[in-house]
């Protein structure tokens, strides 16, 4: 880890300002994912802003604006907080679920919101600094590409990178058609809906996100939705907890008897960012909620998949993850 | 055969040790009412009466505890930070180098070596403390961020002469074997407690829209919300009877069997 | 004085368990040394080849940096010193990826930390060997020869109407002890003291005085407790005498700890096993051929290979069999002994295999294994000091309700689940080794108290528990006045806590310095008693304060004539999830032989704790390396996947109450080892009763099943 001079700031306005004044500091909020990096050496900051104190904590109702009725979820909550806070819960138990199948009870402890949302990927070639890793080193090339890559994304990879995003609450983020508040230094939020908050690889894997320096996640918005009877979050791993996903998937149904009205799927563990089934959530729209039609779905979404070398098996796997999720959502979201 | 306890008093060795062992303030962690601290402090003292002050002629004690407060500043501090806390219930304030973990100002500055580094990256649980009632990685921690804060390290769960219910149930159930990860695994435990009260729920809980409020730990309730804590000598079956002795207030028993070798020939 | 009931076979607590659970039992980072530096290895980030030019300049001028070692400034040390995989420092050779190049020491930990990323590294690569896929066609006999024939395999394979010839694959795996392998080092004069987890402590001190070059009497190991050591710290590897170096260097006390990145090329691993197996046996279920043929890798200059046909040496009659190795040189770190060494992995390819054929017979694997079961030692033709392998599998048949197993797969669902069940079996070798022991009395008016000395050690096992038992009994006192001292080459040289033969060492050891001491009582007292009295009581009725003496104990001189082995049987009952292919363990049983049980508690920790290995090395363990460059990319431990709680179900235990004095006097056998072997095989076989699917690679994760 660098020498690194340790700030505090207790005003957003100021924390932005501390960030846009200097282009080698990064903000300190959970510390989960940048001091595990920093001590890699694969982040090197010269200076930590430490935003612990802001008050971006509450999770609250929206009254009024275009998401009326959802929620708004504080970029500085602890993780653990807002999977178990009441509303969430209720209303959104795909997010407590999604944010309970990832790390450790400690790790949730301290991971704040907006940081899940930041955390970078766990491809051991980006965090081994002697490896070619483009996202780490743009222009050594992908040490993953033609390595093991049994982890790695299936969707939307370039050849200059095919790391996967590894968050599990991102992907419901993604499913429930999130927005992501964010303010720069000039003290105006802007909205980003959060099918555009990550990006793919494309040529700049470097960037894993839109967020500009010194921008920082104050809300995270949920809008209303009738979901919460039937949702699921299905995490297929190599360990029974605290591991990565092979693939995972989230899923959520509004029903009018026996037919789908409308259905969201988003993926885990195989794409750079977390990975919204639009395909499969068009098929379902108006269809019976039949295994076979869950089935037929999945193989219309994992068709656009392109595998890796070591990789081949998460296409069955996601075809798969698919139709069990879609059938647990059916079943009330129970876990088993 | 299901293990017989016999009740055994603690030693004179023992009761110093404790003494010396003990959290130097009396705020209670978690809210354990007297009738099932008596039943745990049975537990304790059940089984065979230890003399851990014997081992080591009592030196390795001696050494921390005659000098607790040992805080020598390193020479070349760099980026110094000055972080003023409360550890197991004493004011602090040192300076630390602003790159150093809570993990490593626990060992290296004060001398609390209980917390253990098992891998430094926040993947083995090994650290794990609570700060402010919550449990967390103390190796993910930067001790400049813990001004204000209140940490509780497996030094500080012991009180007013007895082992914490979460100990002694360790120490009965043979929660472990090397100990390496043992610290870690009591502060877990220990939280844990507190959030199941809150009902907290996990990625096992069959639904989560329940409604809040305490919840009674399945089997599988405690294997998911343990399994931050990584123990490689494969104590988990002991550490889960540990917890769900402490969690239900009622014993849980050792079981295993021995079979005679001439019973079994006749079958 | 009332007498005390008998300690031995007891399950009382352990006696160091109040240390562990306050956090104050003492590792080897624990100690507080005045002005204690810190060290930190730097390592090569090629897999073969030279390093050409080494800048530490930057690294020198870095705030707090004491003193950057590489080879260039390293001092001379023995490279056949017995350190395990060499000292390192010693040229500008590189013969795998992530081997020791250099250290910086420096006041505080993030000082050194910090500044060993401030050197730069110019190498000369060369094309490494780290593919096993590409090289095993390479592979040659080891030059320890460890093959053995007997009968005609090829002719009865051949000729054979019921056989199995299949091919078992298990991955490179790490020992990953909770305890990185860590060491406080500081010199006064010519003596150093080493305090670092050592399972051998006498071991310790040899490789380490004799790769300084310094006398074993100048080299004290402390090492009261171990965080864990899996065979990684039976041997020791060059961060031991490296801290040595550095605390030279600076004068200081130096603390070096391995990261645990730095774990997976720093202390030895599991290597990658590839056993051809071929298995034939008659209609009614008598084997007639087993070979056992495995090929692997080992360090590019330096020999290890697991003893994989172990298991299929002792386990069947059969008469024609072949066990044979072949080992190819890699660049890949030295591989070492991992729990259940060779057993372990050995019992997976033949305790599978025997499914397999059973299963091709239509036989309940549990009858096929009984049809088999060897008279005497079928390896060498000694007689069976006891074997209870029978019992394992009918006590566990019973126990587990395997009556319920169907032997065709697939028969049992629920929900999405399939469940199965399996079985297999395990040994592992009963020895004494040598060990000394000093037992002092002290006697302070009516209260006696007694002192035992041995450097034995206790890396989670419970030697501390058990010696104080077996003293107890002895004795006649009670546990409380016994005290314990291990972990210390000072004390008298004792064997080490590996291959299962601590307990029956150190307890023989510490039983036969108890009677002796006895025996001198009585003898100096002159007295003659019709009721051989106690050394307790001895001590208050002859008026002694106090008294000691010593014992150099060693196995029984007839144990060689006998063929003395663990035995156990293990019994899974698996659910795989047919949809996403995750597979859980609900409920596992092993049933055990393994002697005289000195305390249920804490062997059964043990039997459980194998289990939790065996578990994981059959769905989650497995290190994977980049066969371009030779790093593992299974870097850490979120990657390297030791199972979580999570992934532990309800584990039963019952032992074999066996009286077997042959090994040893007390009749203990261990049970370190055992607790593992068959346990994967159990596992893989309880996966194809599930679903119909034979896995023969390890670890078997949800790919695999789909």
């Amino acid at each position: 880890m660098r020498p690194f001079k340790y700030s505090v700031t207790s005003n957003v306005n100021s924390a932005t300002k501390m960030l846009t004044a200097n282009p080698n500091a990064k903000f300190l909020a959970g510390g989960t994912n940048i001091l595990d990096l920093m001590k890699e050496d694969v982040e090197r900051p010269d200076e930590l802003v430490d935003i612990t104190q802001l008050s971006l904590t509450l999770i609250k109702p929206i009254t009024e604006g275009m998401n009326k009725g959802g929620v708004s979820i504080g970029g500085l909550g602890k993780n653990t907080g807002t999977a178990n806070h009441p509303l969430i819960r209720q209303s959104f138990p795909l997010l407590t679920q999604a944010i309970l199948a990832g790390a450790s009870a400690q790790i949730r402890n301290m991971a704040t919101n907006g940081g899940n949302l930041n955390q970078r990927t766990r491809c051991p070639y980006f965090y081994e600094v002697s490896m070619p890793c483009n996202k780490r080193e743009p222009g050594t090339g992908c040490g993953a590409l033609e390595g093991i890559n049994r982890m790695h994304a299936v969707f939307g990879w370039s050849e200059n990178c095919v790391a996967v995003h590894p968050s599990d609450m991102c992907v419901a983020l993604a499913a429930l058609d999130a927005v992501v508040k964010v303010q720069g230094a000039n003290g105006q939020i802007r909205s980003v809906p959060f099918a555009d908050y990550h990006r793919l690889p494309g040529d700049t894997p470097q960037k894993d996100n839109n967020l500009n320096q010194g921008e920082l996640i104050t809300s995270i918005e949920i809008p209303k939705n009738n979901f919460a009877p039937k949702s699921y979050y299905l995490k297929v791993r190599d360990r029974a907890s605290y591991a990565f996903a092979l693939v995972s998937v989230a899923a959520a149904i509004e029903m009018n008897a026996n037919q789908i009205i409308q259905a969201r799927v988003a993926m885990g563990g195989v794409a750079h960012k977390p990975w919204r089934a639009f395909e499969a959530e068009k098929f379902l729209a108006g269809k019976e909620a039949t295994e076979a039609n869950f089935r037929q779905a999945a193989e219309i979404e994992m068709k656009q998949a392109k595998p890796l070398e070591h990789n081949k098996f998460k296409i069955e796997l996601g075809t798969r993850a698919i139709v069990l999720a879609l059938t647990k959502a059916m079943n009330g979201g129970k876990a088993s | 055969m299901t293990e017989e306890n016999q009740n055994q008093e603690l030693t004179e060795d023992e009761k110093q040790l404790f003494g010396q062992l003990l959290c130097e303030d009396q705020n209670d962690l978690t809210d354990f009412n007297e009738a099932r601290r008596n039943f745990l402090k049975q537990i304790t003292l059940a089984g065979g009466g230890i003399l851990a002050m014997q081992m080591f002629g009592g030196e390795v004690f001696a050494r921390s505890i005659n000098d607790p407060l040992n805080a020598e500043l390193p020479v070349n501090l760099e980026n110094a930070v000055n972080v003023a806390f409360k550890v197991n219930g004493v004011k602090k304030s040192l300076d630390v180098d602003s790159r150093m973990t809570l993990l490593d100002t626990l060992r290296e500055r004060l001398q609390l070596t209980g917390s253990k580094k098992g891998c430094d990256h926040g993947q083995c649980g090994a650290c794990t403390v609570i700060v402010d009632g919550k449990r967390v990685l103390s190796c993910l921690t930067l001790a400049a961020t813990c001004t204000g804060k209140s940490v509780t390290t497996i030094e500080g769960l012991a009180k007013g002469g007895e082992l914490h219910p979460m100990q002694a149930a360790f120490l009965k159930h043979d929660g472990f074997q090397c100990g390496y990860c043992t610290p870690g695994q009591i502060c877990s435990a220990v939280a844990l407690m507190t959030e199941a009260k809150n009902g907290e729920v996990s990625y096992v809980t069959p639904d989560v829209r329940v409604k809040p409020g305490s919840l009674q730990l399945t089997d599988n309730e405690i294997r998911e919300r343990m399994s931050g804590n990584i123990c490689r000598c494969g104590a988990y079956p002991n550490i889960v009877d540990a917890i769900k002795e402490v969690h239900s207030g009622k014993a849980v028993a050792q079981t295993w069997d021995f079979v005679d070798q001439k019973q079994s020939t006749q079958i | 004085m009332s007498e005390p009931k008998k300690a031995i076979g007891q399950s009382i607590n352990r006696v160091d368990g109040l240390l562990k659970v306050t956090g104050a039992a003492t590792y080897a980072t624990d100690y507080k040394l005045k002005n204690t530096a810190h060290a930190i290895i730097f390592k090569s980030t090629i897999a073969a080849g030279k390093i050409t030019g080494i800048d530490t300049s930057e690294a020198e001028k870095a705030p707090g940096v004491l003193a950057v070692i590489t080879h260039k400034n390293a001092p001379k040390l023995n490279e056949k010193g017995g350190i395990r995989g060499g000292a390192f420092l010693q040229s500008n050779i590189i013969e795998f990826h992530g081997q020791h190049i250099g250290m910086v020491v420096a006041e505080t930990f993030e000082q050194a930390r910090y500044a060993t990323r401030l050197v730069k590294v110019s190498y000369e690569k060369a094309e490494p060997k780290v593919d096993f896929e590409k090289h095993q066609k390479e592979a040659v006999l080891p030059k320890n020869n460890m093959d053995a024939v007997r009968g005609d395999v090829e002719t009865a394979f051949r000729d054979a109407e019921y056989k199995i010839e299949a091919v078992y694959e298990t991955p490179i795996e790490h020992h990953h002890p909770m305890e990185t392998h860590s060491t406080i080092a500081f010199w006064e004069g010519d003596k150093v003291t080493l305090y670092n987890g050592s399972q051998i402590v006498n071991g310790a001190q040899g490789a380490a005085a004799s790769t300084l070059g310094i006398k074993p009497e100048n080299v004290r190991i402390v090492t009261p407790f171990i965080g864990g050591g899996f065979g990684s710290k039976g041997g020791q590897w060059a961060n031991l005498v490296l801290a040595a170096v550095a605390a030279k260097a600076v004068n200081r006390p130096v603390k070096l700890a391995l990261t645990r990145q730095q774990m997976f090329n720093s202390v030895g691993l599991r290597q990658r096993n590839h056993q051809k197996m071929r298995l034939a046996a008659t209609k009614d279920g008598k084997l007639t051929v087993l070979a056992h043929e495995t090929t692997t890798h080992c360090a590019i200059n330096n020999e290890f290979v697991e003893p994989c046909g172990d298991c299929s040496k002792v386990m069947y009659e059969v008469p024609n069999s072949l066990i044979s190795y072949k080992v190819v040189p890699m660049n890949i770190i030295l591989p070492t002994y991992t729990r259940g060494p060779g057993k372990s992995t050995g019992s997976f390819a033949l305790e599978s295999a025997m499914d397999e054929l059973a299963y091709q017979l239509k036989m309940d694997p549990i009858e096929f294994r009984l049809k088999n079961e060897p008279a005497k030692d079928p390896s060498n033709g000694k007689p069976w000091s006891s074997r209870t392998t029978v019992q394992c599998l009918q006590e566990g048949a019973k126990a587990f309700g395997w009556e319920k197993r169907k032997i065709e797969p697939r028969q049992n669902k629920q929900g999405e689940y399939l469940i199965g069940y399996g079985v297999a079996c395990g040994t592992y070798p009963a020895r004494q080794q040598n060990s000394s022991a000093i037992v002092k009395l002290i006697r302070k008016g009516t209260e006696v108290k007694a002192t035992i000395e041995l450097a034995a050690s206790d890396l989670g096992t419970g030697s501390n528990t058990i010696i104080a038992q077996t003293a107890s009994d002895a004795l006649g006192l009670p546990i409380n006045k016994i005290t314990v001292k291990i972990g210390d080459s000072d004390l008298p040289p004792a064997a080490g806590s590996v291959g299962s033969v601590g307990a029956a060492s150190f307890s023989n050891a510490v039983n036969d310095a108890c009677i002796k001491i006895t025996d001198e009582l009585i003898a100096k007292s002159g007295k003659q008693f019709f009721v051989r009295p106690t050394a307790a009581t001895m001590m208050l009725t002859e008026k002694l304060t106090e008294f000691e003496t010593r014992v150099d104990a060693k196995a029984p001189a007839d144990a060689g004539n006998y063929s003395s082995h663990s035995f156990n049987a293990n019994f899974a009952e698996v659910w795989v999830n047919s949809m996403t292919g995750m597979v859980k363990v609900p409920r596992f049983l092993a049933v055990t032989g393994a002697g005289k049980i000195l305390n249920p508690k804490t062997a059964r920790s043990q039997i459980i704790g194998g289990n939790v290995w065996g578990i994981g090395m059959a769905l989650t363990e497995e290190s994977v390396l980049d066969p371009r460059w030779g790093n593992f990319v299974t870097r850490s431990l979120a990657e390297y996947h030791v199972p979580s709680n999570l992934d532990i179900g309800t584990i039963e235990t019952i032992f074999i109450d066996e009286k077997d004095t042959i090994p040893n006097k007390l009749g203990v056998k261990g049970i370190g080892e055992v607790g593992i072997v068959g346990v994967a095989a159990a596992v893989a076989n309880a996966i194809f009763n599930a679903t119909g699917k034979r896995v023969r690679d390890l670890p078997i994760t949800p790919d695999k099943l789909l």
